[in-house]
């Protein structure tokens, strides 16, 4: 024990004074987390989450203008810059700014169109009241004509998004009119004013959110997935400083010194192992802690935990000894610092990409789902989407960890025969 | 003395790649407790290779060799209490300081803390070291880290060290420091296997010596033995050790 215990402080002592290590271990991680989240926030955010510049001009100054204006402004989808009456001039410097990506959307709703609906649903609603026979079919067929105006690089997508939106906007008013038109021969008819308000709120409401096992979370966010994937993405890195050691200490003679003094080789890798196990532990508290109290401060969501947080602990072990055993097969079988370091940076970003680090896995082709699975990262990110996004129990979180602690045993394993193999 | 060998070894034999000449082709030596043994030969002669077989760092491929009688690839496990190993390499952690490196090595020999903090104490002051205990050994001259690396190797006090290359690439002050404390290490009964390219200073220090040229025991015996026994062409050391081994360059 005593020998163990020696291990693990010098492991400590040479940790602590590697400057270099210690900020490809704690530093890199961390700002990963920040650039990649804010990177993706945009791409994350759903269409109905993100606002769109648009540039509204209301050349009616009636009630429909003044309704459609307000109908967009109230969207969460649109971030609106209103001009009330616009002369030509004040046209073509709309298009122009659309054009050069200030908008990404123009609206222009022409001259008149309140009196052109209000005359085409009044002809309309008159056709149903024969006491009113004065229908002026001339009215019935006229249309109004909204112009849209895009980005050239807006989707098509989008566009028809919009569309849909607009039209949705235009059916309420037609809608309000026709209500309003209705109310107005009814109270004619009855002789009475009823004033009966037209209900703005829609009969049909949509509740969204995300189900999970013990009730509802809020929506998943960028940080929701980067905090955990930069996690391990950290863990696993740690195989460069871990490989490294053990190269140097082979380079420098100590390792062979050690192989003459009554201790065994387990032991000291056993030194090693605890620590950096307890380096990858103390990655995850602070990321986790960036995620919770430093990330909001830079504008991004709050990263949400889950409740069943011994599932939280036994993924950060298992996806740990996964990293540490890792960097003891690269450190163990590579023959250069070079070829140690080299190796454990591709072989990481590429577990990370195959993982779902870069790319969320629920993005990937099925094919590359499949392909995914074969990452250690992958099954380390499926258990934390366990925690963090599903709130799922802690049995949920047992398949991922299992296999996880496989991985590990499989390269210690491979160390073990390696050695045996080298000795012969 | 011949009823008291230490170390046997028999027959030892390594080939690094088939095919390729034997780094050791049969190699005999006895030495005996209490000796100052030398092993010198050009480079590539299979000093540091018997030194290694003898650590137990690689494995021969034919023959045998004893420690007090242990086996060393079978017991080797009995032999690390007993032995000290000083290596042609500077051993030590950089990052951390020679007391640290000390207390770290000295701690695998399960001492008990208060004697294991005595000696790193007592061998840092004879070796000139104590004031600098506590600086990282990547701040230390050659000399310095040569005498911390022999600290490392008898610390736990051993009756047997192997030096492959002790004084290698120091001055002659550490140089005079380390053969000084290992000549007062064997006075205390210590057997000591010493091998160097620095044949004036063998012949000083060793009480025996063997000369080894690919892989292949040439001469053995006390340096004035090895002497007197090629008296017609050499006055030293140096003069037979190139009456055996030749003048060209090896590599």
């Amino acid at each position: 024990m005593r020998k163990l215990l020696a291990s693990i402080q010098k492991e400590y002592r040479i940790l602590i004074r590697d400057i270099g290590g210690l900020s490809l271990m704690f530093i890199m991680p961390l700002v990963l987390v920040f650039i990649i989240t804010i990177l993706q926030e945009r791409t994350y955010q759903t269409i109905g989450e993100t606002r769109v510049p648009v540039i509204l001009i209301d050349n009616d100054l009636d009630s429909v203008g003044a309704a459609f204006s307000q109908g967009v402004k109230d969207n969460r989808f649109f971030e609106v810059t209103l001009i009330c009456g616009a002369d030509s001039v004040q046209m073509v410097e709309t298009r122009d700014d659309v054009a050069t990506g200030k908008y990404q959307m123009g609206i222009i709703i022409p001259e008149g169109t309140t009196g052109s609906i209000r005359n085409r649903v009044v002809a309309l609603v008159q056709q149903q009241v024969p006491a009113m026979m004065n229908v002026d079919t001339a009215n019935l067929k006229q249309s109004v004509q909204v112009d849209l105006f895009f980005d050239p690089i807006t989707k098509e997508s989008f566009r028809n998004i919009i569309k849909s939106n607009l039209r949705e906007f235009s059916s309420k008013i037609e809608t309000r009119i026709v209500f309003i038109t209705y109310s107005r021969i009814i109270d004619a008819m009855i002789q009475q004013t009823t004033n009966i308000e037209y209900p703005e709120a829609p009969v049909i409401e949509f509740d969204e959110s995300y189900v999970c096992e013990f009730g509802q979370k809020d929506m998943p966010s960028s940080v929701q997935h980067n905090v955990p994937a930069w996690t391990l993405f950290a863990m696993f890195f740690i195989c460069i400083p871990l490989s490294s050691n053990i190269i140097k200490e082979r380079y420098d003679g100590c390792l062979d010194r050690l192989k003459t003094m009554p201790v065994s080789y387990i032991t000291v890798m056993l030194g090693k192992l605890l620590m950096f196990l307890a380096v990858t532990m103390m990655q995850a508290a602070v990321i986790v802690m960036v995620g919770i109290w430093i990330i909001p401060l830079a504008g991004l969501p709050q990263l949400q935990l889950g409740s069943n947080f011994a599932g939280f602990i036994i993924i950060t072990i298992s996806a740990g000894l996964a990293a540490t055993g890792f960097g003891i097969m690269i450190g163990s079988i590579g023959k250069t610092y070079m070829q140690a370091s080299t190796f454990g940076a591709v072989s990481t970003v590429i577990l990370a990409a195959l993982g779902g680090v870069w790319i969320p896995l629920y993005v990937m082709s099925p094919a590359m789902r499949q392909i995914s699975q074969l990452s250690p990262m992958n099954w380390g990110i499926q258990g934390y989407y366990e925690y963090f996004l599903r709130d799922a129990a802690f049995t949920n979180m047992l398949p991922y960890a299992f296999k996880l602690i496989a991985f590990f045993i499989g390269c210690i394993l491979i160390v073990y025969f390696y050695k045996k193999y080298i000795r012969q | 003395m011949k009823n008291n060998i230490l170390i046997e070894i028999n027959n030892l034999t390594k080939i690094y790649l088939k095919g390729r000449e034997p780094a050791l082709d049969e190699l005999n030596l006895d030495i005996y407790n209490g000796e100052i043994f030398g092993l010198l030969g050009p480079n590539g002669a299979g000093k540091t290779t018997t030194i290694s077989i003898l650590c137990n760092l690689i494995s021969s491929t034919d023959g045998y060799c004893k420690i007090n009688g242990y086996q060393v690839q079978k017991d080797f496990k009995h032999i690390k209490h007993f032995i000290g190993v000083v290596s042609q390499d500077i051993a030590l952690y950089q990052l951390l300081t020679a007391y640290e490196n000390l207390f770290y090595f000295g701690s695998m020999y399960d001492l008990p803390r208060k004697e294991l903090k005595e000696n790193i104490d007592y061998f840092l002051e004879k070796m000139g070291l104590f004031k600098v205990k506590n600086e990282k050994i990547k701040h230390f001259s050659s000399g310095m880290k040569r005498r911390v690396n022999l600290i490392a190797g008898i610390l736990h006090k051993p009756w047997l060290v192997f030096l492959d290359e002790p004084t290698v690439g120091i001055d002659v002050q550490s140089r005079m420091v380390i053969i000084d404390y290992l000549k007062e290490l064997n006075l205390k009964g210590v057997t000591l296997m010493y091998s160097s390219h620095m044949l004036d200073e063998a012949e000083k220090f060793c009480t025996r010596i063997a000369i080894l040229d690919y892989g292949k025991l040439l001469a053995i015996g006390t340096p004035a033995e090895l002497i007197e026994q090629y008296n017609e062409h050499c006055a030293n050391l140096e003069d037979v050790f190139l009456n055996l081994t030749g003048r060209h360059v090896r590599d």
